[in-house]
């Protein structure tokens, strides 16, 4: 994302925190379509994605005031509240019991990076695809499955025939594998 | 690192601020570790680089537009407008029906005909395109418009079967890949703002292809593509 276009949607957001509904009409344009691709990746179904779609953009205006003090950058952050807005939809279709709501920690304060580590930080999103790529293709596969479909670790101890506590200590290994070469 | 060796300290707290950020720890792990970053910035800190990070993958997601329907929901919801249907058409109606209900409404013909005719008053026309898109039984036939920004989408005949949908594809000349904008309504008109990005003109393909119900599960057409046609001017 290019510096303008990140000033330019925290620009919206901030206006947006002060109630002007142009300014939310015009972060809903910039970003529905991906938020929407967020929300059918772990959802799905048509449905549901646009209903959730609609409980994301409610959030975002009633919660825009507190994205100043989280330090996330504005895709980030959006792509956080539809992520884990479909993943608590995900769960609460099983029987499982819904807990807190996921996006608990993405509205915790937060220092702002500074600026050298925003830069890193747009390294590393770009060393990503190859990272995941040197990854072999199970550890990558669960956790692209993770990110974009919500999986747990209950779901991937299914899927791979193996207990729970192995299959965490193996996607934690797989996350530190992929965050030690991100940051390389 | 081998795999046996146990996590230093620091890699636990990595590999804890990942699975609070991916959504992975269950219940009270989840509470505990939220509640470690409200005292420890640096584990804060850890936790947000996590959302960073990750979010590249979904940044790689394809754009799916969703139905102008979404929006207007959302600004009902919101209370930011009220439903085409909240207010009491009688109260307009006993308006009207007043001599001075007649003069207002001669009035606001003559004033919109001054401004349709004068030509000086006249809104530069946005520039419209449209397609028409059918498979080559003409079974399934879908009318595209572009007025502007705006884009409708009509389905005329050949809905889906229940468990597939058509979805609606913006090819661009240069090869990169196809950019969904939904899919195609069973009736009625899907009304939409093109987004950022997709800029209408006659290099500009649509197409559309056959995916399971809810569109394709991957942001990629999947099916087939059934019908494509080019945008021409109007």
């Amino acid at each position: 994302m290019t510096d303008a276009r990140r000033s330019e949607l925290e620009t919206l957001i901030a206006r947006t925190a002060m109630g002007d509904r142009d300014a939310f009409d015009r972060l809903y344009d910039a970003t529905s379509a991906k938020l929407h691709a967020v929300c059918l990746s772990v959802l799905k179904d048509r449905p549901e994605a646009e209903e959730t779609l609609q409980e994301v953009y409610i959030r975002v205006w009633q919660s825009a005031a507190r994205y100043a003090s989280n330090g996330l950058s504005p895709m980030t952050w959006l792509i956080t509240i539809a992520r884990n807005r479909s993943i608590d939809r995900l769960r609460a279709r099983g029987s499982r019991p819904v807990t807190a709501p996921e996006d608990a920690a993405a509205f915790v304060a937060c220092s702002a990076p500074g600026p050298e580590s925003a830069t890193i930080m747009a390294q590393e999103r770009r060393m990503l695809d190859d990272c995941l790529a040197r990854l072999a293709e199970a550890q990558a596969g669960a956790v692209r499955a993770v990110y974009l479909e919500g999986v747990s670790y209950a779901d991937l101890a299914a899927r791979e025939g193996l207990p729970i506590n192995t299959v965490r200590s193996w996607l934690r290994r797989s996350l530190l594998r992929l965050k030690d070469c991100v940051s390389q | 690192m081998t795999d046996d060796a146990p996590l230093t300290p620091s890699q636990e707290d990595q590999a804890l601020a990942a699975e609070l950020a991916l959504g992975l720890l269950d219940g009270p792990e989840a509470a505990a570790a939220t509640a470690r970053m409200s005292t420890d910035p640096d584990f804060a800190r850890i936790v947000h680089d996590w959302y960073e990070r990750m979010a590249g993958i979904a940044e790689a997601l394809t754009p799916v537009m969703a139905p102008a329907r979404a929006r207007q929901a959302i600004r009902e919801r919101l209370g930011h407008v009220t439903p085409p249907l909240a207010n009491d058409p009688t109260e307009r109606r006993a308006w009207g029906r007043g001599p001075m209900g007649a003069l207002a409404g001669l009035l606001a013909v003559a004033a919109t005909a001054a401004f349709l005719w004068l030509p000086g008053l006249q809104q530069p026309a946005a520039p419209a395109y449209q397609a028409q898109l059918a498979t080559q039984d003409q079974v399934l036939r879908v009318a595209a418009r572009i007025d502007g920004r705006d884009m409708e989408i009509a389905l005329e005949s050949g809905a889906a079967p229940d468990d597939r949908d058509w979805e609606i594809w913006w090819v661009k000349p240069d090869g990169s890949a196809p950019v969904s904008i939904g899919l195609v309504p069973r009736d009625g008109t899907l009304r939409m703002t093109l987004p950022d990005g997709l800029d209408p003109s006659a290099d500009i393909q649509i197409a559309l292809s056959d995916e399971p119900a809810g569109g394709s599960p991957t942001g990629q057409a999947t099916g087939p593509v059934v019908a494509i046609a080019p945008l021409t001017s109007l």
